[in-house]
């Protein structure tokens, strides 16, 4: 996970707010490089994110072969 | 004559009690196939059947509790039981387990349980939970030896990761195998941090292999879960009543992977697309804007344009009205111009448009 602490989710909500910035009322062509300089950052953050998660796998003690 | 050996002598409930310890010394258990016959259950709790072939016949007894799928007259079943002789002398076997023989059997029983499960509701589309969208602690339920639980957590690690997975290792077929996948159900709904999701799997295998999953107190175990439960048991083809009963069924281990998780590279895609798709559309943009800046120019330079082609047209017009006043139009047209007083005697210039004249004024005749 990358040092901002926000979970993958978050991560991936705040880029599609920022690529419906594009399509929305407050767009100008002067805000748009430096929003999509941002928007770059944050997928490579998501992409890193995603390629280095690995599953805690545990096998469990308890034994079930009995009500013991 | 030889006095004979003396024998014991027995009162009848002692012989009953020493043949009982005879029997059950040299079959401890016996497993028995037959044909059920004159099934019927006394006061909802008490079990009685003849298990029979062509050539002999034997009671059996059981409890209903033990009976943990259905059966009915001329079902073909496979039965663990103690044989015994009981106070009033009938032979009869005490059934411990009894599992359907044979695919017609069990498809027999698969039937007659589904349709006593069914009509309790228990398959009802109203009590399917949802699965947590990306779950982030997950039980598995599984043989960690088995091909299926190897699959599921390759696939689940390819798909996704950051997830706390935590394996209950039980036989997924057997004799055992129903109690076992009740007692990990029941062990992940009593922990104090459930996991969000129970994932039972087993990979492919015969009928009988897989009848695991139609034990009817696995089925009502699943049921009751407190944690929504995903099921891949089998291949795609086969259909359990633990795959009916659960909250989602996956068609195999595999398949419960790709419902648990979804796809870190389909994510991944996406992310580049939704990104990749900005800078041409900034592009566009800008170009619109060009474009904008282009047209607005052209339509000032038209207007302008026009201006002056309306001008040229007018000073054309007004050249046209002043030609037409020029006094030697006239004079070119055959009139003449007189300059002088009009008295008699008076002396007047007449100019043509060729020659000029002075002529003397000889008479005056008003109009």
């Amino acid at each position: 996970m990358s040092s901002t602490n926000k979970t993958i989710s978050e991560k991936t909500a705040e880029l599609t707010k920022m690529v419906q910035w594009f399509d929305g009322d407050e767009f100008t062509l002067e805000a748009a490089l430096d929003k999509y300089k941002a928007a770059e950052k944050l997928a490579a953050e998501i992409e890193h994110d995603l390629s280095s998660l690995k599953n805690d796998v545990q096998i469990i003690k308890q034994k079930f072969d009995s009500d013991k | 004559m030889e006095k004979p050996l003396s024998q014991p002598i027995f009162s009848v409930s002692d012989f009953i009690a020493v043949f009982n310890q005879t029997l059950e010394y040299a079959y401890p258990s016996v497993e028995i196939e037959g044909e059920v016959a004159s099934f019927k259950v006394n006061q909802g709790k008490f079990v009685f059947f003849d298990i029979k072939d062509k050539n002999g016949s034997v009671g059996c007894f059981m409890t209903v509790w033990q009976m943990r799928v259905p059966i009915e007259d001329g079902m073909k079943i496979i039965v663990s039981a103690v044989p015994k002789l009981t106070q009033w002398g009938k032979f009869s076997l005490t059934i411990k387990s009894l599992r359907p023989s044979g695919e017609g059997a069990l498809k027999k029983s698969f039937e007659l349980l589904k349709a006593k499960l069914d009509s309790e509701g228990l398959f009802a589309l109203e009590r399917k939970r949802q699965l947590p969208r990306i779950p982030e602690h997950v039980a598995v339920i599984s043989s960690t030896q088995a091909a299926g639980y190897a699959d599921f957590i390759k696939i689940l690690g390819d798909r996704w990761g950051g997830i706390r997975v935590d394996v209950a290792h039980v036989q997924v077929q057997g004799e055992s195998a129903p109690d076992q996948i009740i007692r990990a159900i029941n062990y992940f709904n009593q922990q104090e941090q459930l996991p969000e999701v129970i994932v039972i799997i087993r990979g492919g295998g015969s009928a009988d292999d897989l009848s695991t999953f139609n034990d009817e107190p696995l089925v009502r175990s699943i049921a009751a879960s407190r944690i929504p439960t995903l099921v891949g048991v089998g291949h795609e083809i086969d259909e359990s009543l633990a795959d009916l009963v659960a909250d989602v069924r996956a068609a195999t281990p595999s398949n419960a992977a790709q419902i648990l998780v979804p796809d870190r590279n389909e994510i991944i895609r996406s992310v580049r697309v939704q990104v990749g798709s900005l800078l041409p559309r900034i592009l566009q943009l800008i170009d619109q804007q060009k474009q904008s800046v282009r047209d607005n120019l052209n339509t000032a330079f038209d207007a302008i344009e026009r201006s002056i082609n309306d001008q040229v047209v007018r000073l054309s017009t007004l050249r046209s009205v002043l030609a037409q006043l020029d006094p030697t139009v006239v004079l070119n047209r055959g009139y003449a111009l007189i300059r002088g007083l009009t008295k008699v005697g008076a002396m007047v210039e007449i100019e043509t448009n060729k020659v000029i004249l002075e002529a003397e004024v000889k008479n005056v005749i008003n109009k």
